[in-house]
């Protein structure tokens, strides 16, 4: 490992030492070892076999190759699910990237008061536990109890009168969305926020002294400037959105029907409630994939970026 | 120099922590006196805080050698839980199980064989609903521990006032009538929330039909016989006849805080939910009767869902012979009386039933427990309520889908859940 | 904001309306849960979901606080949690710095695999590896011990740490070190002294990220903690509200309270933190 060889050296410090970056990295890479990778061998292997809760317990798990990816993508209801998971990211990311930026430039924005409240109000959603914050969710919109259908009735919507939210798909799969919504913005935002007022000052003058209009300060100068960190937070809500499950499962189980099973909830009800880890695994193996699939462009890009680098 | 701060308080909190957690993984086995400790781990508002140290008491000191530790466990996230025990190496010596999920337990070849020990505990005498779903393929793994059936639950003062002799509804369509009549007013007749599949399965069992039923090697769900949508069907009638929420089930929100602040005359509960009611709004205190679930002809009451738990034993347990004591001694007649009247619940053998003579609710449910009945005993069952279909099905129906459709989507649903080989 | 004109104060104030409504706007729609689990907290029982819901509860009671705070436990399950949550964050954070800066600042032969692989490791479904994970801690006698929640807790934050603080460490200026070197720093003491305060936003950003996520988890600490009730932590707490006739949700929403107030708390000394960061470390500049 040590004995690099350093092509073009390039210019700074970079060259000296070239044990250093793999010490640095050491631990990381160690960590991702033992406490990732082992794990994920592990839940291939189970993937490949015979393994239920018989084999939890006793062991002797029987190896059956590719016989649960074959039940999976056999079965219709699997590509239903996946489906269902790609238009629940979509609508997901692209409403949390519109809401997160513009509150971001909005914050950016405030005098020092407004600013701190903002931010402290972000943090504070961020903060509720997600157990707490998908229970009140539950709360507002109850049938019977609930403050939406009361105050959509005082409205003058009488058909809101008891109406079961949960009890339709759209419905259900529409607060599930704004939960999700509701409980990323504030991480992008923030995130998106500490970008922007790294932004030197000078560069906002002088594209105003310019003449340059508010958005096109922010195409030309603001967003260049942070593209690394927004396509940053793109990617890491692409991961989350496809990944979201608390929020779910404690609302909706995947219900009504399947109208909320996205894959995670699918790969959770199969080995944990049904004790297939098998087929668990298994789906939960494909939708490492597929995400990946999704991330491609954006690793390609990292590279690219990578590459230009000094 | 903020960072150097925040190096040292990194390095001073990770070795707190990593001493801390030594210092706990130090603790853990033995009671330090020569006893042998026993592990036990009991659900949430299975026993009181009284009965329990009454009975931590008792056993120590028939049991000098024992230090028994009881753990109240969560309803939360208990399936995993209890599976991370079963195929652990450290696992607790004793558990309490819903009697519906023994059978996976059994299965998964993680619990204690008990067949031969039946008779030295006084297994002739067990409730079915207990036995039954306790055992797995002849041999019996659960030792039944206590039962507890849903009754109606109702307000005296409310019945008075609209003149209604509680005692005297003893079919379906007197409690359907009685119902009508207390409705209105600002008075919910019956607060029955859409999704109580315990009180469906009732019904369905009082039309002669089952969730599901055996056929040839398999099984198959039974939703949509004749029996179980006239059954639905029944349902739908009572659940009108009130506010009861048509998508959520008895805990969300949990109806015995319903009843406590409105204006509800009946809730369909095990009668232990009246003391919450009680405990809730103190004006209730003495308002409160019960009576059993009326059936469909006034000789036999309405069938009900035997709900109760089990004792297991994991394999792996470490004090085999401890545990057995325990089990003896919980199950056994003397604990099991002061249990029932202390908790209102049905004794684990139908030779006990007088001890619970005296409490009406007890004795309601008592009557109703004649009819008692087991959801399908299969392994696959507890897969089923782990997403519940059934639910889903009430849902539909009581927002104007067609019955016969949804019952048969659903029956499918079960079908297919209960099929996935084992 | 297009003309370069100073304005007379009037119109600014004016002109600041519509911002200072969406600042409001933004900060209704975020706090309304919250304030309906705040408030939550503070009803008397027979006023939670009520077939009355009201904006303004009618009632105020301590009584949830009471209980929560008066329930089994709750000083131990909430050292446990901030034990196992600092020590996941700290050691995360003093890992990732070294690894972002390697790959920030360095030039080595398998940076971008390095890279791809801790982007990889954000995918990682960890959902579905609580089964080999128990599995490997059962065969290692891990179980039942806080420092296997701490280690996992630090794994899935790290990714996620290493990605942030990379992308903020290439976003300063490699010149400014250079001239501290210049100036005769050593290379760790340019880091130190120069982007370091630039860094604390990106710091708060993410260290906040690792607390909220370590301090929520319940799936592992229900699953692998069994035996030890002494070493559970505050989310499988709160479950102990829930039982077999309902949730008690006063005290579950008094508790969730209780445990949101940590990561408020978090934010706001290390927001003093970054702010006296960009006043001294003269990031304008």
């Amino acid at each position: 490992m040590s004995t690099v060889r350093e092509r073009s050296v390039p210019r700074g410090a970079a060259g000296r030492g070239t044990l250093w970056p793999y010490l640095l990295i050491a631990p990381a890479v160690l960590g991702m070892l033992y406490l990732l990778l082992y794990p994920l061998a592990r839940a291939v292997l189970i993937s490949l076999q015979d393994f239920r809760l018989r084999q939890l317990v006793l062991g002797d798990a029987d190896f059956v190759g590719l016989r649960n990816y074959r039940t999976l993508l056999g079965d219709p209801e699997f590509w239903e699910v996946v489906r269902r998971t790609f238009v629940f990211m979509a609508v997901e990311v692209v409403a949390i990237m519109v809401l997160s930026t513009l509150v971001a430039l909005m914050t950016e924005r405030l005098g020092r008061v407004a600013r701190t409240v903002v931010l402290s109000s972000l943090v504070l959603v961020w903060a509720v536990p997600v157990v707490a914050a998908t229970t009140v969710f539950q709360w507002l919109f109850h049938s019977e109890f609930g403050i939406v259908n009361k105050v959509l009735t005082g409205l003058g919507f009488a058909s809101y009168e008891g109406y079961p939210w949960f009890a339709h798909g759209a419905a259900a799969s529409g607060i599930v969305v704004v939960l999700i919504v509701w409980q990323s913005v504030p991480f992008a935002a923030i995130t998106l926020y500490s970008a922007l007022v790294t932004v030197p000052a000078e560069l906002y003058e002088s594209a105003r002294m310019d003449g340059a209009g508010a958005a096109r300060v922010f195409r030309s100068v603001t967003f260049p400037l942070i593209r690394p960190i927004f396509m940053l937070v793109l990617s890491l809500e692409v991961i989350w959105t496809f990944k979201a499950f608390v929020q779910i499962w404690v609302m909706t189980r995947g219900g009504p029907g399947e109208a909320t099973t996205i894959l995670p909830v699918y790969a959770v009800q199969t080995a944990l409630a049904r004790q297939r880890y098998d087929l668990g695994s298994a789906a939960s193996m494909l939708t490492v994939l597929l995400m990946s699939g999704v991330l491609v462009l954006y690793f390609r890009q990292l590279f690219r970026q990578e590459g230009e680098q000094p | 120099m903020k960072y150097r701060s925040l190096a040292l308080l990194s390095a001073l909190v990770l070795s707190a922590g990593l001493a801390a957690c030594s210092s706990s993984g130090g603790t853990s086995d033995g009671a330090g006196d020569g006893r042998t400790a026993l592990d036990v781990w009991l659900m949430r508002d299975s026993v009181s805080a009284q009965f329990q140290k009454e009975f931590e008491t008792g056993f120590e000191k028939a049991h000098p050698d024992i230090d028994l530790r009881i753990q109240i466990q969560e309803w939360e996230g208990i399936g995993e839980k209890v599976t991370a025990a079963l195929a652990g190496n450290d696992a607790p010596d004793v558990i309490e199980v819903g009697n519906t999920q023994v059978a996976q337990y059994a299965q998964s070849g993680g619990l204690t064989d008990f067949s031969d020990r039946v008779g030295e505990l006084g297994g002739g005498d067990w409730l079915e609903g207990l036995a039954e779903p306790g055992s797995y393929e002849g041999k019996q793994y659960g030792i039944p521990y206590y039962a507890a059936n849903r009754v109606v639950i109702h307000r005296t003062d409310l019945f008075e006032k609209a003149g209604i002799d509680a005692t005297r509804i003893r079919t379906r369509e007197q409690w359907i009538a009685a119902t009508r009549k207390l409705d209105g007013g600002g008075t919910q007749g019956i607060y029955l929330p859409g999704q109580n599949w315990y009180v469906l399965s009732g019904f369905v069992w009082d039309e002669g039909g089952d969730l599901a039923v055996k056929s040839g090697g398999g099984w198959k769900g039974g939703l949509d016989s004749p029996g179980a949508l006239r059954a639905m069907d029944f349902y739908r009638q009572l659940q009108a006849l009130g506010k009861g929420p048509k998508d959520s089930d008895e805990a969300q929100p949990p109806q015995a805080e319903v009843m406590a602040k409105g204006q509800v005359a009946q809730i369909i509960a095990v009668p232990g939910g009246a003391k919450v009611v009680e405990e809730k709004n103190p004006e209730l205190k003495g308002k409160l009767g019960f009576f059993p679930i009326p059936g469909k002809t006034a000789d036999r009451p309405g069938a009900v869902f035997t709900g109760g738990s089990d004792l297991v034993v994991p394999a792996v347990a470490a004090h085999q012979e401890e545990a057995f004591a325990l089990i003896r001694e919980l199950t056994g007649d003397a604990w099991q009386k002061k249990l029932a009247v202390a908790m209102s619940y049905v004794p684990n053998k139908t030779t006990l039933a007088g001890a619970v003579a005296d409490d009406p609710g007890t004795a309601a449910m008592a009557a109703g427990a004649a009819n008692g009945h087991a959801t399908p005993n299969t392994p696959q069952w507890a897969a089923v309520e782990a997403k519940n279909p059934i639910k889903e099905y009430m849902t539909a129906v009581l927002t104007g889908e067609d019955a016969g459709s949804a019952a048969a989507e659903a029956s499918r649903t079960i079908t297919e859940t209960l099929g996935s080989d084992s | 904001m297009s003309t370069p004109r100073p304005r007379p104060p009037a119109r600014r104030t004016l002109r600041r309306l519509p911002l200072n409504a969406a600042a409001a706007l933004t900060v209704v729609v975020c706090l309304f849960p919250v304030y309906w689990m705040v408030t939550t907290a503070f009803k008397p029982s027979t006023d939670i979901q009520s077939y009355d819901p009201r904006l303004v509860p009618g009632a105020w009671t301590f009584e949830h606080f009471r209980k929560a705070v008066g329930a089994d436990g709750f000083a131990l399950f909430w050292r446990n949690s901030i034990l196992v949550t600092l020590s996941a964050v700290l050691l995360a954070l003093l890992v990732a710095l070294g690894a972002a800066y390697a790959v920030a600042r360095m030039r080595w032969r398998g940076r971008r695999q390095f890279m791809l692989a801790v982007f990889v490791a954000q995918m990682a479904p960890w959902e579905s590896l609580i089964i080999p994970i128990y599995i490997i801690s059962r065969d290692t006698g891990m179980l039942d011990r806080l420092v296997t929640l701490t280690l996992i807790y630090f794994m899935i934050t790290l990714p996620f740490t290493v990605v942030v603080l990379r992308g903020f460490i290439a976003g300063i200026p490699p010149e400014l070190e250079e001239a501290a070197q210049v100036d005769g720093c050593t290379r760790a003491g340019a880091f130190r002294r120069v982007a370091f305060p630039l860094l604390a936003p990106g710091l708060m950003a993410t260290s906040l990220f690792g607390f909220i996520t370590a301090w929520n988890e319940f799936t592992y600490a229900n699953f692998l903690i069994i035996k030890q009730q002494d070493s559970r932590t505050l989310p499988v707490w709160l479950s102990s509200f829930q039982s077999t006739f309902g949730t008690d949700w006063g005290a579950t929403m008094a508790a969730s309270t209780l445990f949101a107030l940590p990561a408020l708390i978090v934010f706001l000394a290390l927001q003093r933190h970054v702010t006296a960061g960009l006043a001294s470390g003269g990031v304008k500049g």
